[in-house]
């Protein structure tokens, strides 16, 4: 088993009363799934997705990340454990502007502390692999919102992460950029045993996963 | 991984130029002010600290109870040295000083040159490097001399003169000496300034006063033996003094002096050599004060202080541009301490080129900085290691501070939220304004202690002394002849000039001539039982009508035969206490009474910070005149300069003429406080435009972060100016309560100040307005330029770009 989430509880204080972001939330998730999480807008999708990628914290529950007890972890060691197993995807790429295709890749590796010819040697097979070695030394704003997003993921896979977390990942994109996107995640997890879980508005999109979970209020239906 | 932060670094600055440019710029000079007044200041606090002994020696100060108060005096008399080197245990070595001026003939040459009359251990106590000749005991035999190189070249034309026989003016008479050694040039920060060094024993007052008690006319420096302190030698002194001074203090008791707190009228006091320069005497205690070179670290310190406050609040304001990146970069695994060098590399780039130009700047402002401070800083001062190792210091901790802490603030921000782009920012907000209050506290505080510091030269400078100085000229007799016959002389040769008016001379000058030179002398008698001391002043008998003196009462000298009595000044009139001054008779010298033939007003014979204290002028050809003065007419008086000078080339061909007006001395007393001035000046000028530049950096950034509420209050109609008063205001506010603020300060500061002057200008409120005033105006037009742009842009551009 990859991640195990049991009873999970966040909650905001509002005006002395508590609002719940999620409510008593199970659920785990085996290693090569690809899961779709769904619900309308403020129902919790992206606090789960934030919450499974370690990136926020919860106030009650248990969460197990490959029999680590990621609750009682310390940042530092938890902040390890994502950098080593999970990436992420964002809606709005989230790419560096300053920093050109190339460099956006490395610097997840910069943070894994990898030798810089190792480091080379993974970003020019990166670059091969998404077939944007021509665009390496472009800034981001350069690209198109499909291209940015193909380097969005090449940077999420780069470290070679058991599990992928994709934030609406098509979102900013137009139909066939999206669809593109979306071929390219289902061959992820069925070629490379990639574990995949993407927040997604669209049913179209959710169908691509093997799994979906429904959101309301916080609370799984 | 440093190399990728570096890269990033670059990147980032070369993006945002217009910030880069004004932290590069505010820091660079902000480093190159520091770097030169940490000089200037440096300098002065090494004052003697170039001699090997520096911690053993001594000045011999003698404090007085006396009637008046308290009085401290440096001056000593004859016998003191050798019988407390012979009576007092504890020291190592003496040495009595006397500088002066004095006429240097050598076959045609006269050339006037600044001498020391010292004691044959002087060049065994203090550190004067001896270059060639003896340099064991260079002053063995009576007519032994010590020149140093400057010296000998200017008498001499070359240093290679060991042996070689000279004559000095003493007493009037040609006296033949012979160089023993030649000493290196003094140093800049040396208390002792000399170009020869000559026995104590051939100056021409010793024979007189070999065994006088009662006549002081020169310092004594004591070096003392190891483990000795100067209390102790202080408390085995006391009764030494009993025994030698028993006389003198019969007298302060029968005067009615009361004894210190245990119980003495006279002390002997110890100022260590270090202290020389930094010590006053003013109200009978001995002071140390190293407020000047403080002050001057203060004012570079607060430089820097404002030019960091810039830089962090312009990096906090940045925050919020690179909330995503934070946010990316923790996501992908970056811990806060990563994040953190991340930050503080990218200003530690910033500083190190700034203080790359700081001290490029500062080599090339070198020399205008000297001439305009008047302060002899060198560059070798720049490269010592003390200085260094100073500044690597202090660059390492204003790094570790000033770019740590935005660059903490950064790397603890939280995940999800700078993601989001959210930033709470009302906590760096109440730091970023205390931090800009303090700027603009700093600010006041400077212009108004420069605009109070003008007021006080210009009240000086335009006080009326109570005599003539704008149409007087005064020069030193610095020439072969006999002074009285040299003023007579003067006065016949330009007597048929009508712009003439009138030729004197006295044995003291009015404030500080192109020489240099300063004295005074004072002497103490008995007058109906009691002590009365007075000012002395020898003079020609045309003095009072050449300086314009108001006669009061009696009459003034009428001719060179009035030797017989003496005019003395009001305040010597209230001394003596008679109803009818012009009654009394003064037992000046012992048996000899001297009537008094007037009185006339006071003035201000010494600098402004004293009272006018009593005054008796003494005719006498047998002390000497020491400067001329003669009254020209308001016409043409630089052809009557011309005509001074040529008459003196005429009459002491071989002699320098050093002729300048006296409202010039005068100016010349305060040119310390005119320094200061400038300096501060100058320092609150860099302290405003740092603070503004952070000032309008602040705005653009402001105004760039509200673009979007800019737009929709234009949207629902508010005005121009509603716009520009709401976009203003919160800065001008941080002004205001600068001001609030540091207002008392400053009054405090000030009035501490004026203090040190007997003739002070008021403190008016008008000082503190015009200050805020200024930096209240300066900010506005700072801010204004930028948030007047911004209220006037078209509001559906600046809502599109959101």
């Amino acid at each position: 088993m990859l991640l195990q989430l049991k009873n999970i509880f966040k909650w905001v204080q509002q005006g002395g009363q508590r609002v719940f972001l999620l409510k008593d939330i199970n659920l785990e998730v085996e290693e090569g799934e690809f899961i779709s999480i769904m619900g309308p807008s403020g129902s919790g999708k992206s606090t789960l997705l934030n919450v499974i990628g370690m990136l926020d914290t919860f106030d009650e529950g248990e969460y197990g990340f490959l029999s680590e007890s990621v609750h009682t972890l310390k940042e530092k060691y938890r902040s390890n454990l994502y950098k080593e197993y999970i990436g992420f995807v964002f809606q709005s790429y989230h790419l560096l502007d300053d920093l050109t295709v190339e460099e956006n890749l490395e610097m997840p590796l910069l943070y894994k502390k990898i030798k810089s010819s190792e480091r080379k040697a993974l970003v020019a097979d990166m670059l091969d692999r998404f077939n944007i070695v021509g665009k390496k030394d472009l800034f981001p704003t350069q690209l198109s919102g499909g291209q940015q997003q193909l380097v969005g993921v090449a940077r999420a896979l780069i470290g070679k992460p058991k599990l992928i977390l994709a934030d609406e990942p098509t979102g900013n994109l137009n139909s066939q950029q999206s669809e593109e996107i979306m071929e390219l995640f289902k061959k992820l997890n069925e070629e490379d045993g990639v574990t995949i879980i993407q927040v997604t508005h669209s049913e179209k999109n959710a169908e691509y996963g093997s799994r979906i979970i429904n959101l309301l209020d916080g609370r799984k239906i | 991984m440093f190399k990728n932060y570096l890269k990033i670094a670059w990147r980032n600055l070369i993006k945002d130029k217009t910030n880069t440019g004004l932290n590069v710029v505010g820091l660079s000079i902000a480093f190159a002010v520091v770097i030169l007044l940490g000089m200037a200041a440096m300098f002065q606090l090494s004052y003697d600290d170039f001699h090997a002994n520096v911690d053993s020696i001594y000045k011999v100060v003698r404090t007085e109870q006396t009637p008046k108060g308290p009085k401290a005096g440096t001056v000593q008399p004859a016998p003191l040295a050798p019988a407390l080197y012979a009576e007092v245990p504890g020291v190592k070595r003496i040495a009595r000083c006397v500088e002066d001026g004095t006429l240097a003939l050598y076959n045609d040459k006269e050339v006037s040159m600044d001498i020391i009359w010292v004691d044959q251990e002087f060049f065994s106590m203090f550190s004067f490097p001896i270059l060639n000749g003896n340099d064991k005991n260079p002053l063995e035999n009576l007519n032994s001399v010590v020149v140093t190189k400057d010296g000998a070249n200017k008498l001499f034309g070359s240093t290679d003169v060991i042996g070689k026989t000279f004559n000095l003016l003493v007493n009037g008479q040609e006296t033949p000496f012979t160089v023993s050694a030649i000493a290196d040039n003094i140093l800049p920060q040396s208390n002792l300034d000399f170009q020869i060094a000559a026995r104590f024993e051939s100056h021409n007052e010793y024979n007189e006063s070999k065994e006088a008690w009662d006549r002081q006319y020169h310092a004594v420096y004591v070096e003392l033996d190891e483990g000795m302190t100067a209390s102790v030698f202080e408390k085995s002194s006391e009764p030494f003094i009993d025994l030698h001074y028993e006389e003198g203090i019969n007298r302060l008791k029968r005067d009615g002096a009361t004894a210190d707190e245990n119980g003495r009228f006279i002390n002997l006091k110890l100022v260590p050599l270090k202290d020389v320069h930094f010590a006053k005497f003013k109200n009978g205690f001995v002071e140390v004060s190293r407020s000047r070179p403080y002050l001057i670290f203060g004012i570079a310190l607060l430089i820097l202080f404002i030019a960091c406050v810039n830089y962090i609040n312009m990096s906090i304001a940045k925050t919020a541009k690179r909330l995503k990146e934070i946010g990316m970069r923790k996501t992908l695994g970056a811990q806060k301490q990563q994040l953190f060098f991340q930050f503080w590399s990218e200003s530690l780039f910033v500083f190190l080129l700034s203080i790359t130009i700081g001290v490029v700047l500062s080599a090339v402002f070198l020399n205008d900085f000297k001439s305009m401070f008047n302060t002899q800083i060198s560059s070798e001062l720049l490269l010592s290691p003390v200085f260094l190792v100073g500044l690597l210091l202090t660059v390492l901790v204003i790094t570790m501070l000033v770019g740590g802490y935005p660059a903490l603030l950064m790397s603890r921000l939280g995940t999800i939220q700078s993601l989001k782009g959210k930033l709470e920012s009302s906590g760096s907000n109440k730091v970023r304004n205390v931090l800009m209050v303090f700027q603009f506290g700093i600010a006041i505080l400077m212009i108004v202690g420069t605009l109070v510091l003008w007021g006080q030269i210009d009240y000086m400078r335009n006080k009326d002394l109570g005599f003539d100085k704008e149409q007087v000229v005064s020069f030193p007799l610095n020439g072969k002849r006999n002074s009285h016959d040299m003023v007579e002389l003067l006065r016949d040769e330009l007597s048929g000039n009508p712009d003439i008016i009138s030729v004197s001379g006295s044995d003291s000058n009015l404030g500080l001539g192109k020489d240099g030179g300063r004295s005074s002398s004072g002497i103490g008698f008995e007058y109906k039982g009691r002590i009365v001391m007075t000012n002395f002043l020898v003079v020609n008998h045309e003095y009072i009508q050449t300086l314009g003196l108001n006669v009061v009462a009696g009459r003034s000298f009428e001719s060179a035969g009035d030797s017989l009595g003496v005019v003395i000044n009001e305040a010597m009139a209230k001394e003596l206490g008679e109803q009818d001054p012009l009654i009394s008779q003064l037992e000046i010298d012992d048996g000899v009474f001297y009537p008094v033939y007037g009185v006339v007003k006071d003035y201000n014979f010494t600098d402004l910070d004293r009272e006018i204290a009593p005054m008796t002028f003494f005719m006498s050809r047998q002390q000497n005149l020491t400067y001329g003065f003669v009254k020209v007419s308001p016409a043409n008086m630089a052809n009557s300069y011309a005509a001074i000078e040529s008459a003196w080339k005429k009459l002491e061909p071989n002699a320098e003429f050093l002729g300048s007006f006296v409202d010039e001395n005068i100016d010349r007393t305060f040119k310390q406080e005119k320094t200061t001035a400038k300096m501060i000046a100058s320092g609150s000028i860099i302290a405003i435009l740092l603070s503004c530049m952070g000032l309008f950096a602040m705005s653009l950034l402001i105004v760039s972060q509200r673009t979007k509420e800019i737009g929709i209050r234009k949207v629902v109609g508010a005005s121009v100016t509603s716009i520009t008063y709401i976009l203003t205001k919160d800065f001008l506010k941080l002004v205001l309560i600068a001001f609030v603020i540091a207002s008392p300060i400053a009054w405090w500061a000030m009035r501490e100040w004026l203090q040190n002057y007997a003739y002070k200008i008021e403190l008016s409120i008008w000082y503190f307005v015009a200050a805020g005033a200024l930096a209240l105006i300066i900010a506005f037009l700072t801010i204004g330029t930028r948030t007047v742009r911004a209220a006037r842009a078209n509001p559906v551009k600046s809502l599109r770009t959101e």
